[in-house]
């Protein structure tokens, strides 16, 4: 008996020496976002007993990825409402996969708010453009989701910048995103270029995105694509820009 | 003063039955010797303690009072199994391994040289009978040349002395004959033996000295010779006598005195010494 | 002979004697060709779901070698013991100048072995399919972009690479054999107080469940302020008794993307092997007295 008591007080020890040992590990992660998100009760009664066990044991990403394979088939099937929900518990069990984010939000804001506008069982048109529009914010909700989860891949502002481009043709948010994804490390050459041009659509900005475009142009070779160039001559038309100032004519 | 082989002085050992206040009492206050060289055979039915004052002579099993010691050392301590060899009732080897990988790895427990090692196997499976055995798979073997096996690798390590826990449980007579020839072998190369069996005839034939244990006490020890004589009778064997002699030899028993018992043909009395003693 | 202080010839012994009789199993081989067969066919599995081939390959072949190597460590551990008892070969072995310290080491260093290289052979097979799906990828990518501009093909190709194959991998691989052992470990502590196999692994699994909780309760008893003193009682003994398996995931950061710096790995690592280094003596504590 009185070497069972000693072991047990070993244990509890043990515990007490690698509690705090654990925790800095813990909070060195948390801090660099590489802690998984603690799964909480109503993820439990969405995905199951099973599956939650599953999640819990470390093996949440299977279980997500099963959850994915669903949520295409819901697709398939424009279940929209299933299609929202799984990604959800998708999304909740893997925050830190980019994929998931950017895919959840693509069905949002591109398929289900394009089956939404030209919904045959809806005849007023004003409620479709409103059901779009619910889908948009679904879409950006996702990406917003996404980022705060992921602060550091620029993926998920690049999918935000083409959410505001495209749907919400708000091009001073989208030029935001898109410089912030610029500012990311790994970041595709062309966001940087995006923003630029997204800037060039704002009103009274014009000046502030030629002088950008035009340092863009001069930087380097590479820069000259067909679409800047054509950016920039658009906005030396707009600024009245002195001939000797502007650009040669011919593209790269 | 020699140094007992084995020397067990006031040990005790119970077990607590468990969620229960009860136990069980395996040893009670045990007073036994083995001296160096001898055979020595502990018989007992089931549950009589033999297991139990095998494996605290083996440091298994720790005494809950009292001293044993194998050759001045402590059983407790690890170091005084550096002189013992034990083969385990029904032991158990991988069907997989060879004798010869078998013997190499209880060799390895006692950190014997490679070279040394390799002498002591060749040794010990001529020793044996295996020989001709040696590169078969344990798995091949039948129950004789597997204890044939066991008393090698108890063997392995030269010891001084040897625990044997039912050497010839489930042995064909050819088999136990080897055995206890093997036994016999060890006894004239002054290895002290420790045997423990219920086969009767087999430690009678070899044993010099036996105790039994009953309940976990020590009812009867000494020497084979002296445990069976009983003491106000003698035995005369004689043989290729004649008819006549038989009638004659009762009479000058009469004549003196005494009393003709019964004259028979002669037959053993250990199993009767057994029963009698160990009867509730 | 040397029987006083502790052995490394005769933990080398008994380990090597584990390792074979380990890989003597069948149970051993129907495991491992279940994962060989669970991560070769994450390559079809993979092409299912179209754009999320690696990470699926990912996720399953990791998913499949931590579940694999948990469940050796586990089911492996908890025979040794009772086995032993059973076949009386813990009597033939302690019975010679063995300590019980170098004995239940060289058991654990015999399945530390076989945990090491089944492993190592899985990963293997997962480093050889993700490298098939990988120039599979590439050929295609290359095919469907001929008439792109060199720096936009450039990004594709790289963004095919950086999905596939980063040193991160091995850091995930490596922290599914760091927890393995201290689930062996554990389970070995576990056998040395239990009455049978199917007890111990039994006890081991629902820690295997309460050790990936236990990171939750960990961080909710140190920071909660608000929950009362039988809750936070609780916590305080989930954190206290139970190891943080959680930390030795790194699987899903891992496929994300996200880089392990070498320092937490590290940290990762020692953690592993305190954990080792605690629950070995413990096990040799209670096993010193168990009457054999």
């Amino acid at each position: 008996m009185k070497r069972s008591i000693a072991v047990l007080v070993g244990v509890l020890l043990f515990g007490a020496a690698r509690v705090p040992a654990e925790h800095a590990l813990f909070t060195n992660r948390a801090q660099r976002h590489l802690v998984a998100v603690a799964l909480d009760l109503s993820l439990r009664e969405q995905i199951g007993q099973l599956g939650f066990i599953a999640a819990l044991s470390g093996f949440r990403a299977i279980v997500a990825d099963l959850l994915f394979i669903q949520a295409h088939v819901a697709w398939e099937r424009t279940e929209w409402s299933r299609v929202l929900l799984l990604f959800g518990q998708v999304t909740s069990l893997q925050p830190h996969s980019i994929l998931f984010w950017d895919i959840a939000a693509w069905h949002m804001a591109w398929n289900a708010s394009a089956a939404a506008l030209h919904n045959p069982a809806q005849p007023r048109e004003a409620l479709r453009i409103r059901a779009q529009r619910e889908y948009f914010d679904l879409g950006r909700d996702f990406l917003e989701r996404g980022i705060q989860n992921n602060p550091d891949n620029p993926k998920l502002y690049e999918a935000l910048g083409r959410l505001y481009r495209e749907k919400y043709k708000d091009h001073a948010r989208a030029s935001e995103f898109f410089a912030k994804a610029a500012e990311k490390p790994g970041a595709p050459s062309y966001v940087k270029r995006f923003a630029l041009y997204e800037l060039s659509y704002c009103e009274g900005r014009e000046r502030e995105a030629y002088d950008r475009l035009l340092r863009l142009y001069q930087s380097s070779e590479n820069e000259r694509l067909p679409t800047l160039i054509g950016r920039l001559k658009y906005l030396e038309e707009q600024l009245n820009i002195a001939p000797d100032q502007r650009i040669p004519d011919q593209t790269r | 003063m020699i140094e007992s082989a084995v020397h067990i002085t006031g040990v005790s050992k119970t077990f607590p039955i468990p969620f229960t206040r009860r136990s069980i009492v395996a040893v009670r206050d045990l007073h036994l010797r083995v001296e160096p060289g001898e055979v020595y055979g502990l018989l007992g039915p089931n549950g009589s303690g033999k297991s139990t004052t095998l494996k605290i002579i083996l440091g298994l099993i720790l005494p809950d009072c009292g001293k044993a010691q194998i050759f001045g050392r402590d059983t407790s301590e690890v170091a005084s199994r550096e002189a013992v060899g034990f083969l385990p009732e029904s032991p158990y080897f991988p069907k997989y391994l060879t004798a010869f990988e078998t013997l190499r790895f209880f060799g390895k427990l006692y950190s014997l040289r490679p070279a040394e090692l390799s002498r002591r196997v060749a040794e010990l499976l001529e020793l044996v009978g295996l020989t001709s055995a040696g590169d078969r798979r344990l798995g091949g073997f039948s129950k004789g040349m597997l204890q044939r096996i066991g008393l090698a690798q108890a063997l392995i390590n030269n010891p001084r002395l040897v625990v044997l826990d039912e050497p010839t449980a489930g042995v064909d007579p050819a088999g136990s004959a080897e055995i206890r020839d093997l036994i016999l072998d060890l006894k004239r190369r002054g290895i002290t033996v420790l045997l423990s069996s219920h086969l009767l005839e087999q430690v009678q034939e070899v044993c010099d000295r036996i105790g039994i244990l009953a309940d976990g006490v020590l009812v009867r020890e000494g020497r084979i010779g002296e445990l069976l004589a009983v003491e106000n009778q003698s035995e005369l064997i004689y043989g290729n006598g004649t008819s006549d002699l038989s009638a004659q030899l009762e009479q000058v028993v009469r004549s003196s005195g005494g009393q003709v018992i019964e004259n028979r043909k002669s037959r053993t009395t250990l199993e009767r010494l057994f029963l009698e003693a160990t009867r509730k | 002979m040397n029987a006083r202080f502790f052995s490394l010839g005769r933990v080398r012994a008994i380990g090597s004697n584990t390792f074979t009789e380990l890989t003597r199993l069948r149970v051993f081989y129907v495991f491992l060709l279940f994962a060989l067969l669970l991560i070769g066919s994450s390559v079809v599995m993979a092409r299912l779901s179209f754009q999320q081939e690696f990470q699926v390959l990912k996720d399953i072949s990791l998913g499949a070698i931590s579940i694999f190597t948990s469940l050796l460590a586990i089911l492996a551990t908890a025979r040794m013991l009772p086995q032993d008892i059973e076949d009386r070969t813990v009597y033939t072995i302690l019975a010679k100048p063995v300590a019980r310290s170098e004995y239940l080491v060289g058991k654990l260093a015999g399945v530390l072995v076989l945990l090491a290289i089944s492993t190592a052979v899985m990963a293997a097979l997962f480093f050889a399919a993700l490298y098939i799906r990988e120039q599979s990828a590439l050929a295609e990518t290359m095919r469907q972009m001929s008439a792109a501009p060199p720096e936009q093909v450039a990004d594709a190709l790289r963004e095919i690479r950086d999905s596939t194959f980063h040193a991160d991998l091995l850091a995930g691989i490596a922290a599914i054999f760091i927890k393995a052992a201290v689930l062996a470990s554990l389970t070995l502590f576990i056998s040395t107080f239990a009455s049978s196999n199917i007890f111990t692994v039994v006890v081991a699994v629902v820690v295997y469940f309460i050790g990936h909780l236990q990171g939750t309760a960990r961080e909710f008893w140190l920071q909660e302020q608000g929950a009362g003193w039988f809750t936070r009682i609780f916590l305080a003994c989930v954190a206290l008794l139970f190891p943080d398996l959680q930390l030795f995931n790194l699987n899903d950061q891992v496929v994300a993307g996200a880089t392990i710096p070498p320092a937490q790995f590290v940290e990762t690592a020692l953690l592993g092997c305190f954990y080792v280094a605690i629950y070995l003596p413990l096990s040799v504590a209670v096993f010193a007295r168990k009457e054999l």
